[in-house]
């Protein structure tokens, strides 16, 4: 499963599940650039262990929240390299509210940073990988379909994402780009187990039939995947990676009924 | 425009507040600034001047005076180097 001589793009790639996939895609040959933000230390420190590797990095600072700096970043990438082969639309925001406090602030916040971000680096990632063809792996979350308290608008704008996901997997299949999406539940990131510390996410390790919390590396073990030849028939979809809580709930329901008995 | 006129203008901007009525003494709280709007006002400075902010470190503003302190050495920072 070798990307070697591949050029890859991860967005929010300097923290977290990015980083992992930044990581995992460089230990496959995979040249990497770490998009980042707000956290220029985290994104030189991945790029730095990707190095390590024996394969390229670099960072580029760009808001995907903001149209104008993702021109400006794709602009220097086909200036500096003139070609893409992955783009992974990772970068996320969000306001956790519940619906009736959710402003047009939050709702244009969180939807341009989660959704249109996908679209915009998308359109870019296309011309850059036409007539060579290419990958594109977004990711999403289980908010998409299931309903978390203060969740709604990160999940509605992920589940805009799955949506966008395949209608680019259909437009862009003729010019050889693949397009999917992996979404994960929690998964064992250090915000996670701050929220988790200050009681407002509960540790589901005991409800994952799995037996454990889902943690970044098993997101880029997947999304690797779909940037090889190997997945090349998979085509518009969300693959999870929850170690079997979504499928399981209604029996993991009984089992923490048992649990308060 | 000073640093900290700038930094006024873009906080009264994104918080919906009379620039005139923001002081060294304000508090995000005291303008009604929802966490939103903490980080929006973040992100418009660290474009408007091209330096980042921690977020360890905006966590120890404890007013406008110290948010305007803290960009105005960043940028003495940068021009030095």
């Amino acid at each position: 499963m070798s990307l070697e001589g591949k050029l890859a793009l991860v967005t929010g790639g300097g923290r977290g599940i990015g980083k992992a996939i930044a990581l995992k895609l460089a230990s496959q040959g995979a040249d990497v650039i770490v998009n980042f933000f707000r956290h220029r230390d985290a994104a030189q420190e991945a790029a730095n262990d990707i190095e390590a590797m024996g394969v390229k990095a670099e960072i580029v600072r760009a808001n995907v929240g903001d149209p104008t700096k993702i021109d400006e970043m794709f602009d220097m990438i086909g200036n500096k390299f003139r070609r893409l082969d992955i783009l992974i639309s990772n970068a996320a925001s969000g306001v956790g509210r519940p619906v009736m406090d959710i402003d047009l602030k939050a709702w244009e916040w969180t939807m341009n940073i989660n959704t249109r971000a996908l679209l915009l680096c998308t359109q870019r990632a296309a011309r850059l990988m036409d007539g060579r063809g290419g990958k594109v792996v977004s990711i999403s979350s289980l908010g998409s379909f299931l309903a978390w308290p203060t969740y709604a608008v990160v999940g509605v704008s992920k589940a805009a994402l799955e949506a966008l996901t395949r209608y680019l997997a259909i437009e862009l299949a003729p010019q050889g780009i693949c397009v999917n999406a992996v979404a994960a539940s929690a998964v064992e990131t250090e915000a996670l187990k701050f929220y988790i510390k200050e009681g407002l996410v509960k540790d589901s390790h005991h409800i994952t039939p799995a037996g454990r919390m889902v943690i970044p590396e098993d997101v880029a073990n997947v999304v690797a995947f779909l940037c090889s030849e190997e997945a090349f028939m998979i085509r518009g979809q969300t693959i999870i990676v929850d170690g079997g809580t979504s499928v399981g709930l209604l029996a993991l329901a009984g089992r923490e009924d048992d649990e308060h008995d | 425009m000073t640093v900290e006129e700038q930094i006024r203008e873009i906080v009264a901007r994104i918080t919906h507040v009379d620039k005139s009525i923001i002081t060294r003494e304000s508090t995000f709280k005291g303008m009604k600034a929802d966490s939103l709007d903490v980080v929006q006002a973040l992100v418009a400075v660290e474009e408007a001047f091209d330096v980042e902010i921690p977020d360890e470190e905006a966590q120890k503003f404890q007013n406008f005076g110290d948010f305007v302190s803290y960009v105005e050495n960043r940028v003495a920072q940068k021009e030095k180097v």
